[in-house]
């Protein structure tokens, strides 16, 4: 779940300040606010998503909200102040759950941090549609929360594909290294491991450093990597941010073209770095259609269809073949994928 | 200008010849230990990467040190500024962050400009921050704690979110051309230590920041307007803000409102490691260069050597702290 990046990088802010005063959490609070979204408009879709600080949610705001429009379906949207904001954007679900919405989008910032509001909307029966970062199963299960489905990504299968490419990349084998984001973060991890367990066997791994999902430090790290292994092949990178820093410090050795990366996420600037040829692959996670796919869910729900479990959002590989079509498209896949609402929805 | 005199000017030079002991005797005195840690630490460092690894001092690596050390260079000096007078600014990380954001709106309007703007933001915080704790007489932390949540808030705002890709030839330049193995951003980096130097040692200016440090008191009594020095150390740290905004810009090719939270306990961290008293009134400017280096160092060699991610924040905390320790037995 790529927007747990994000999660990270800003919990990564709030840890560094904790470490100063314990003052700062007020203090962002007071700083972030900006809650978006329409009026109240009872007896249509609410949805609670993260911070709107950053791209990717951004994307996933205008995903649900055009979805809605086309759909005719009133939505109020609310996100959380920043992206560590966990009890702000638990009381907003709990101010919405006041009201007659007929169905709940929830992008929970933490597995638990929204459990108290989609327990009372349970009970209630509104049925809620959980995008993006997962509840926690076994909380929801003690809180009598019930999910009627989950629509994300899997990170694991991100850095599958990415494995996947490097192969197509490098048939002959060679060195790579990782960049992940901040030690210890879950979506790094996932995608890193998703990486390792299907890469080829003449790929090695000899490297695996955290870049705290900095362009800067990911510039600065994989400069070091290169400096201490110059037969140096390839990067798998787990965002893109810090791919386009990876690929800015093979640009500064002059060996562009010689030294692959690959990123995870999908922007535009790293599609841009695509095309380019400073970046050779991205595997890009889609947030617009993950938001779009939110809202007809809801609309299946509130129709009184059943809903499957689970549903894997796109991810999708874009190369210097496809690029073009990937920057056409963008924010939706060029690709077809699945989608089991357009069915639901008929 | 001649130094005014001032009782707290001479325990700021780190070695002074004019006591007749030889220097490594100096070096060993614990008063002095403290003064020396970064440089001791830098070289121990540097012997124990370079056996366990031949590429640490090769001429490629030492360049790319440098190279990355420069804004954390920058902003380490401006902090330096700060603490002399018994202050911190915990903003300093997030003016450079709103600074690169302010680059990369005005950069359609030209380069120059561009700079002009990064800077003056990163000045108009320091101001923000110098008026409101000399004049509005809040405590440093609180308001720089405070900008610090509301520039990078600005950040955010003026960028939507989101980066933008800077392309310029002469930042590309400044970035990547070298003299021998001194690239040009580390270069300036050094130009502006010296001019800071200079300011701190050898101008009336200099001797009232320390005085003010050292004493506010007995500062004010002998007529140095402590309120205008307190102000013009902030100015002096949202400056070197706005310079290292440019740096990073021209480093990563983007500007974007990233949190940069590193170089913010990396900068304190420096200014401690170099022997800055967190109390006020005893500084120099080589001593934070130093630390600098030598916190890059300890990332780039523990990176050369392939050590886990996980060490590496517990490898920098350990070195902090006992530098911290160290500046117990300062004089």
């Amino acid at each position: 779940m790529s927007p747990a990046t994000h999660l990270t990088r800003h919990i990564g802010r709030a840890a560094t300040v904790a470490m100063v005063g314990s003052l700062t959490v007020t203090l962002a609070a007071c700083g972030g606010g900006s809650s978006s979204g329409g009026g109240a408009e009872s007896g249509g879709v609410a949805a609670v998503v993260k911070g709107l600080d950053n791209p990717f949610f951004q994307t996933m705001e205008s995903g649900i909200k055009d979805q809605a429009s086309t759909a005719d379906v009133p939505v109020t949207v609310q996100a959380a102040n920043s992206i560590t904001d966990t009890t702000g954007q638990g009381d907003k679900l709990n101010g919405l759950a006041g009201q007659d919405f007929k169905c709940f989008i929830v992008n929970p910032i933490t597995g638990t941090n929204l459990i108290q509001g989609v327990a009372s909307l349970s009970a209630k029966n509104v049925p809620i549609i959980n995008i993006d970062s997962p509840i926690d199963e076994e909380a929801a299960k003690s809180a009598n929360a019930k999910i009627a489905t989950y629509i994300g990504t899997d990170n694991n299968d991100a850095g599958a594909k990415a494995a996947a490419q490097m192969g197509t990349l490098l048939p002959q084998g060679g060195k790579v290294a990782l960049i992940g984001g901040t030690a210890g973060d879950v979506t790094s991890a996932a995608r890193l491991d998703g990486f390792t367990s299907a890469k080829p066997a003449n790929v090695t791994i000899i490297s695996t450093v955290a870049a705290d999902w900095e362009r800067q430090q990911a510039l600065t790290k994989a400069t070091d990597i290169m400096t201490a292994n110059p037969d140096l092949a390839g990067f798998f990178v787990a965002n893109d941010d810090m791919g386009l820093g990876v690929a800015q410090a093979i640009a500064n050795k002059g060996k562009t073209g010689q030294i692959r990366v690959i990123s995870v996420d999908g922007n535009k600037d790293a599609f841009d770095a695509v095309k380019a040829g400073g970046i050779d692959a991205v595997v890009a996670q889609y947030p617009y259609v993950i938001g779009a796919m939110g809202v007809e869910a809801c609309q299946a729900a509130i129709a009184g269809k059943t809903l499957p479990a689970s549903v894997e959002a796109p991810v999708q590989v874009v190369t210097k073949a496809n690029v073009d079509a990937a920057l056409a498209s963008a924010p939706k896949p060029a690709e077809a994928y699945d989608n089991p609402f357009t069915e639901l929805n008929k | 200008m001649p130094p005014a005199t001032s009782p707290r000017t001479d325990v700021t030079h780190v070695a002074r010849s004019d006591t007749g002991d030889p220097l490594w005797r100096k070096v060993i005195e614990p008063s002095n230990l403290a003064n020396w840690a970064a440089p001791i630490a830098l070289v121990v460092l540097a012997i124990v990467f370079q056996a366990l690894n031949p590429t640490f001092l090769s001429l490629g690596n030492v360049e790319s040190m440098l190279s990355a050390a420069s804004i954390l260079i920058v902003l380490a000096v401006g902090q330096t500024f700060v603490v002399a007078t018994a202050g911190i600014d915990l903003s300093i990380a997030s003016a450079m962050t709103f600074a690169a954001v302010i680059f990369g709106a005005v950069f359609q309007f030209g380069l120059i400009a561009a700079i002009l703007a990064a800077i003056a933001a990163g000045l108009a915080v320091g101001l923000v921050n110098g008026l409101l704790i000399a004049r509005g007489r809040i405590t440093d932390f609180i308001v720089t704690l405070g900008t610090l949540s509301a520039a990078s808030g600005m950040a955010l705002i003026v960028a939507d979110g989101k980066p933008k890709t800077i392309i310029s030839a002469p930042l590309l330049k400044l970035s990547t051309g070298t003299v021998w193995i001194f690239g040009y951003a580390f270069l300036l980096a050094v130009v502006l230590a010296l001019v800071a130097h200079v300011v701190l040692f050898h101008t009336r200016f200099g001797t009232y920041v320390l005085a003010t440090g050292g004493n506010t008191e007995a500062a004010s009594a002998t007529g140095v307007s402590t309120a205008r020095i307190k102000t013009a150390v902030y100015v002096i740290s949202g400056l070197t803000a706005g310079l290292a905004a440019v740096l990073l810009v021209a480093r990563v090719g983007a500007a974007e409102p990233a949190s940069n939270t590193s170089f913010l306990l990396n900068s304190v961290a420096a200014v401690v490691l170099g022997g800055v008293s967190l109390f006020g009134g005893k500084a120099t400017i080589v001593g934070p260069v130093i630390g600098a280096l030598l916190l890059t160092a300890l990332v780039n060699g523990l990176t050369l050597l392939g050590v886990s991610q996980f060490y590496q924040p517990l490898s920098v905390g350990i070195v902090v702290v006992l530098a911290a320790f160290l500046t117990r037995f300062q004089k």
